[in-house]
């Protein structure tokens, strides 16, 4: 379609190079900063090849202020709330999609509009509630307050998964006098694997990623990784290769889970806006 | 069928049958959000009535609309609610302009777009706290930091990129357009691929030229999914956080503080939860207020 012009196609290859640059490069130069020596970090004009070493990521997992138990706390976190979220999204989901019933309209804004929600709103009234009864630095403050985020979120995601399929599949399995909930257990759900997965891996990337409500409602027990990232920083002193070499570790996970399942989050962040723009 | 009550009519207790079954499903949902958000909120509105310091504690008590008539004579508070305009609108403009851009470049290339979108990726499944950090040491920093090796080797010499006020304002933004860029460039690309190319056609043959094109073609196709990201967009500017916390805590002094930051700040550390709720409410209303304009909007002239 383009082929006519040579130094069009250069000129469009080089524009995307350089976007390409931009947004893979301070990653890049995080995992080169993270076997750097504290001394190289600071080096002027930035060094480029050095002596490698390990000593930050030795001293990250194992040292005095080791992100080891940061890392279970994120992961337990994470879990639970990505356990509940989709154990209250996918049935409403699934109602808000396929059935009929009265409010339905009313429901659904009232989800989007939870949606919507700014975090700092909620985090003044969680803080003063679990302060009362005990409930900071625990996993199940921190759990519940991630659902307010996660939960408006896969609801709709869900929605557009099962707005996808063919209502006979539905009519066909009540012809079978299979009950609602066998058929929604055994016909429908199997179909919404895919949906269901890439729910999950939004949610759980979401509660990984999450810091606000961790730095207030966490503490020494209950600190996730993100916050973590703040044990190499102080006043006197900054360990910026231990921050890398943090950064690194704690952003594995979902920096494996963007580049393999890349397809499915485009995919996901697809399906919702450009579904719900031709809807309502 | 062959059930206990075939002469009613089956078609009625169907449809009840599907009502219960939908109210089972949803109603758990529905009450967990209930209890998580909006019973929070309505706390978060009586805090806000109260004066609450937790540093004064025997001050504690009900003041009514006090902590609001406050904010009237609070320079931090305008200060804080034009930065939020600034920030949200640069912002969301700029990933717009340059995500649409990319991807209608993107499009015309043959091979690559691949590789291009995993790089696309990247930035959005990182957290923003990892980005503030990475950006304050390994981009801007003063005389280690990229941004200062290029503006140095330009001759534009070595600036204190976070740390002058001007300048640390520009940086956060340029930080929150990094990072989400990507997500209206990966919509505004699926959708596009989407359009009918016979459209295309047809204007060519009409010598239409390419800005014509797609100022009275393409735009006006991809004009739900453009709103959509501008609507999304919008939230994540206005309750942006954490790469700011990060790179500047606000600062310095007040440079970065968009209203956000400020009721985190007056809360979590001036300890002043009453004040902080009021200014909660604040960006509450004005989160609620646009998302309803925007949604109307889109309805309206979609």
């Amino acid at each position: 379609m383009t082929g006519k012009n040579p130094a069009r196609s250069v000129a469009l290859a080089a524009v995307a190079g350089i976007g390409l640059a931009v947004w893979v490069f301070p990653v890049i130069w995080g995992l080169l900063t993270s076997f750097k020596t504290e001394r190289d970090v600071l080096a002027y004009p930035p060094v480029w090849f050095f002596k490698p070493t390990l000593d930050n990521y030795k001293e990250v997992l194992f040292g005095a202020s080791s992100i080891v138990p940061n890392l279970w706390s994120s992961l337990v976190v994470s879990t639970l709330a990505t356990f509940f979220t989709m154990l209250f999204a996918v049935p409403a989901a699934y109602a808000l999609a396929r059935l009929k019933y009265p409010g339905k309209r009313a429901s659904g804004f009232y989800v989007l509009a939870t949606q919507m929600l700014p975090p700092v709103g909620l985090i003044i009234p969680y803080y003063l509630a679990l302060q009362k009864i005990g409930g900071l630095d625990t996993y199940s403050g921190l759990t519940l307050i991630y659902l307010t985020f996660s939960l408006p979120f896969a609801i709709w995601l869900m929605v557009s998964y099962f707005e996808d399929l063919p209502f006979e599949m539905e009519e066909a399995a009540l012809l079978d006098r299979a009950g609602r909930l066998r058929a929604l257990w055994y016909v429908i759900l199997p179909q919404v694997r895919g949906g269901i997965a890439v729910t999950t891996i939004f949610v759980f990337l979401n509660a990984w990623n999450e810091f606000m409500f961790a730095v207030v409602l966490g503490g020494n027990r209950v600190r996730p990784v993100t916050v973590a990232m703040f044990n190499f920083i102080s006043v006197e002193q900054t360990q910026w290769a231990k921050v890398a070499a943090g950064a690194m570790l704690a952003m594995l996970p979902v920096i494996l889970i963007g580049i393999f399942a890349q397809r499915h989050i485009v995919k996901g962040l697809t399906v919702g806006a450009v579904k719900g723009g031709g809807r309502r | 069928m062959s059930g206990t009550k075939p002469e009613r009519s089956p078609q009625l207790s169907l449809l009840a049958q599907e009502r219960r079954f939908a109210l089972l499903l949803f109603v758990p949902a529905l009450l967990v959000l209930l209890l998580t958000t909006t019973v929070p909120l309505v706390y978060l509105g009586w805090n806000s009535l109260h004066k609450l310091d937790l540093s004064m504690p025997w001050l504690s008590g009900f003041t009514g609309l006090g902590n609001y008539a406050k904010m009237g004579s609070d320079p931090r508070f305008w200060n804080s609610l034009v930065l939020t305009g600034i920030y949200t609108g640069t912002t969301v403009v700029l990933q717009v302009v340059i995500g649409l851009s990319l991807a209608l470049l993107v499009l015309q290339i043959p091979k690559g777009q691949g590789i291009l979108r995993v790089a696309a990726i990247l930035p959005i499944v990182l957290a923003p706290v990892v980005v503030g950090l990475f950006w304050r040491t390994l981009v801007l920093a003063p005389d280690f930091g990229l941004v200062d090796l290029v503006t140095r080797s330009l001759g534009l010499g070595s600036h204190n990129w976070l740390g002058d006020p001007q300048l640390a304002l520009l940086s956060v933004i340029a930080i929150h357009t990094w990072q989400w860029t990507p997500f209206a460039f990966l919509v505004l690309l699926a959708t596009l691929a989407t359009l009918p190319p016979d459209v295309y056609e047809a204007a060519r043959l009409d010598r239409a030229g390419a800005w014509q094109r797609f100022w009275h073609i393409t735009l006006p196709l991809i004009r739900p999914a453009v709103v959509m990201v501008v609507i999304l967009r919008m939230m994540t500017a206005l309750s942006a956080f954490a790469a700011i916390f990060a790179a500047t805590g606000g600062g310095p002094g007040s440079a970065t503080e968009i209203l956000n930051l400020y009721a985190y700040r007056t809360s979590f550390t001036e300890l002043n939860l009453g004040y902080g709720a009021s200014l909660a409410m604040v960006l509450l209303s004005i989160t609620l207020a646009i998302s309803y304009l925007m949604f109307r909007l889109r309805r309206v002239r979609a």
